[in-house]
């Protein structure tokens, strides 16, 4: 399993990538908060706001299939959840589905969050398509997210490969020595693998923990990057919040 | 899972929920640094590796079904409340970030369900439960696994509660729905959370750094405690509500044989007044805030 | 001249009372290269961690360039001695190489600049140049056990430390980690089972087994000699 594959785009040089990382996450965030809360029936400013998500696509040079692939997923998880809604809202009765009934409300909740949903994505797509780990952590604690938190991702990235590496080498140690069919077999061997990973995580966060201390750790990480912030960059994205924030207003308002 | 995407929720219920875990966090990020210190980067780094790749994992169950871990209980027990939350707050954020798993608008509500009243609420049964069962290896599993499907539970509740304050679905049919899912949802984690409690705490008891404590006798007010924020916030939603007959409605609703029946609902109507969706979101903050400090103050008077 | 480093009389024992280490005593001088060897679990690694202040000796001195490593003096220690651990792995935790190595002069006072300007210079020397803005899974093992030693090397310490460096090294990589070792100024002491790779090397020798320090004189002789190297536990 690998994050890599996600960020494709961190290295083509666009105005999305100029932008610090913290001004990408913001971005998103504003973008991600506008869409998710439009009021029902709000379709024009739905349309904007696609329209300026796709141009950004545009500017990132993010293909289309590549960012209809990356929304397919949650897409999918968000149709399931909001196709109950169609079910249990009380109302006037629109179709009958055997003991379901699909009700005027509920079809008019589940257009509406559908709808959000979808458009709250594609800026959450776009900013995973052109920023790399390490950049959204730099984004994050800039934000200041909790230094633990931000340490911890840190650390958690290297470490998950690590981790991942030593459950897959368990497993199959496991499964050479017990060849274990049935479902309670594997599972108890899953336990038992995933215990000793946990075992072996914890050891490893401990001599890592000595390695930097080594190094002269102190209690927060140095940081390397200062993205700099270039009066273009604040512009962009001040301009990219105004239209957000005009699209929400007009929504309630207009 | 648990997680909700975006869409779902509304502003008050968003803006009130990113508060309440805001709080939340800052608390525990204080405490965490203080019980921690140094290593406290290293150890939650590892944990939260080892959270995502255990949530990446497939239990078979038997029959066809199989289980994923949320992990929110078994760390609770490892790293105690203040890291637990700091974790499972990390790994919403990279899952809400990077994975879109759960959404970026949400992550307010996503955090305060599992990882602030997920973990909170673990800790919270553990302790109860040991302090009744003891603090022998045996009680301490069976603790860990009740706590886990009372905390999962839980956050089937949380979920309800707020896709109803977000004027979506009535409260029972969200309870039904959601909350039972989350019931079943927390079988499979508390038999995965005993499993792996029992396994490590004979291999490794020295892992766990609050399991092997013993609780002095503090369980009952927890218990008291815990329950006082329950029924707060079961008051609350029902009071949350626009309609004064909502409680009449929902007794009607339980006393009916079949479904269907006309109701007269809050959600005949969904365009709501102005000030309804924020009175109701106000209620409903105030209530997780209640339950978080109580928590927070179980937590904190136990560590004294 | 001061000594780098100077045990005197150190014991180190654990918690639970095991004794890992007794009665060392020895001297390292400016530029000296030592092998230290000895079998598994005769307190090499316990010995190391002596040296910067990871563990602190239960009785007994561990004086580092003159300084005695205490809470006061353990930051100038650190910067002084770098070790390198046995597993890449457990020091390349940042998610690229150049952090990695930059970390140790962010940690010491650098500025951004110089610290990326050196860690730069550090990587380019050792061949890894074009991997610095990567994270280290990409990279072989030989390049992992590099990139340590570049984390450590960036500080330009006056004891460098190894613990068995050259543990999954094809030959290749065993003959570049060689060389590197006889370029270094500073003094070297290497843990370590592989006999040839100090064999050349390192001048002297320190033998621990069972926690004592049994040998402290040249390497070449103790190489040559069969029965001595069986009676230690070392023979190949």
């Amino acid at each position: 399993m690998s994050f890599h594959h996600l960020d494709q785009f961190a290295h083509t040089a666009s105005p999305v990538t100029r932008m610090p990382p913290a001004g990408r996450i913001v971005g998103t965030v504003g973008l991600a908060l506008v869409a998710a809360t439009l009021p029902a029936g709000a379709w024009l400013p739905l349309g904007v706001l696609v329209a300026l998500s796709c141009t950004l696509f545009a500017l990132a040079r993010v293909p289309p299939d590549v960012a209809l692939v990356r929304l397919a997923w949650p897409l999918g998880v968000v149709l399931i959840a909001s196709a109950t809604l169609l079910v249990m809202v009380p109302g006037p009765a629109l179709v009958r589905l055997g003991p379901l009934t699909v009700t005027a409300p509920g079809a008019d909740r589940f257009a509406t969050v559908m709808a959000r949903a979808m458009v709250a994505l594609l800026p959450a797509v776009l900013l995973v398509s052109t920023t790399s780990f390490p950049e959204l952590l730099h984004g994050l604690r800039a934000l200041r997210v909790p230094g633990a938190v931000a340490t911890a991702l840190g650390l958690a990235y290297r470490f998950l490969y690590l981790t991942l590496d030593e459950l897959e080498r368990l497993q199959r140690a496991a499964r050479s020595r017990n060849a274990g069919h049935g479902a309670a077999r594997r599972r108890h061997l899953l336990v038992a693998v995933t215990a000793a990973t946990l075992g072996r995580s914890l050891a490893r966060g401990e001599r890592t923990h000595d390695a930097m201390l080594a190094r002269g750790f102190a209690g927060t990480l140095p940081l390397l990057h200062v993205s700099p912030w270039t009066p273009q960059a604040a512009i962009e994205l001040a301009m990219l919040l105004t239209v957000a924030a005009a699209v929400a207003v007009q929504a309630r308002v207009g | 899972m648990a997680h909700i995407p975006d869409g779902f929720l509304s502003i008050p219920v968003l803006a009130g929920t990113a508060g309440a875990s805001a709080t939340a966090l800052a608390v525990a990020a204080r405490r965490s640094r203080a019980t921690l210190g140094e290593r406290e980067g290293p150890l939650l780094g590892a944990v939260t590796a080892f959270v995502f790749a255990a949530q990446m994992l497939n239990f078979p169950l038997g029959i066809g079904a199989s289980a994923h871990l949320i992990g929110a209980t078994l760390v609770a027990v490892l790293l105690g409340p203040a890291a637990g939350m700091l974790v499972m707050f990390a790994v919403l954020l990279v899952q809400a970030l990077l994975f879109q798993d759960g959404g970026i608008a949400a992550l307010g509500a996503n955090t305060l369900n599992m990882a602030v009243l997920g973990v909170g609420s673990a800790t919270v049964a553990v302790r109860a439960l040991r302090a009744m069962l003891g603090s022998r290896p045996h009680a301490t599993v069976t603790a860990a696994a009740i706590a886990a499907w009372v905390s999962t539970a839980l956050v089937g509740v949380a979920v309800a509660t707020e896709l109803t304050l977000s004027d979506l679905v009535p409260f029972t049919t969200a309870l039904t729905v959601v909350g039972l899912g989350h019931v079943v949802v927390g079988v499979a984690e508390a038999v995965l959370t005993g499993m792996l409690v029992s396994v490590v705490l004979r291999a490794r008891p020295e892992l766990f750094v609050h399991a092997t404590e013993r609780t002095r006798g503090h369980g009952w007010r927890v218990a008291a405690l815990t329950g006082l924020a329950l029924a707060v916030m079961a008051v609350a939603v029902v009071a949350a509500s626009r309609q004064p007959d909502v409680l009449d409605a929902t007794l009607m609703r339980f006393g009916l044989t079949g479904r269907g029946a006309p109701v007269a609902t809050p959600f005949a109507d969904y365009r709501s007044p102005v000030g309804g969706p924020w009175v109701a979101g106000a209620i409903g903050v105030f209530a997780a805030l209640l339950v978080t400090w109580g928590i927070a103050l179980g937590v904190v008077r136990r560590r004294s | 001249m001061t000594a780098v480093v100077e045990l005197r009389d150190v014991a180190y024992a654990y918690p639970d009372g095991t004794a890992a280490l007794v009665h060392a005593t020895c001297t390292i001088g400016a530029g000296e290269r030592v092998a230290l060897l000895g079998p598994t679990g005769a307190g090499k690694s316990t010995l190391l961690q002596l040296l910067n202040g990871l563990l602190r000796p239960t009785t007994g001195s561990v004086t580092i360039c003159g300084l005695p490593v205490d809470d006061a003096t353990v930051a100038e220690v650190r910067r002084r001695v770098g070790l390198v651990f046995q597993d890449p792995d457990d020091q390349l935790f940042l998610p690229t190489l150049l952090e990695d190595v930059a970390f140790g002069p962010l940690n010491a006072g650098a500025t951004r600049e110089d610290a990326a300007a050196r860690a730069h210079a550090v990587l380019d020397a050792l061949g890894l140049a074009r991997a610095h803005d990567r994270a280290a899974h990409h990279l072989s093992g030989g390049e992992r056990r590099l990139a340590a030693l570049a984390t450590v090397l960036v500080s330009e310490p006056d004891l460098l430390v190894l613990d068995e460096p050259s543990g999954d090294l094809d030959a290749r990589s065993r003959r570049r980690l060689r060389d590197i070792l006889q370029e270094r100024r500073e003094a070297v002491l290497v843990a370590t089972h592989d006999l040839d790779l100090v064999r050349g090397v390192c001048h002297r020798a320190l033998v621990l087994v069972g926690g004592t320090l049994v040998y402290d004189g040249p390497l070449e002789t103790l190489l040559g000699d069969r029965d001595q190297l069986e009676r230690f536990g070392l023979a190949a």
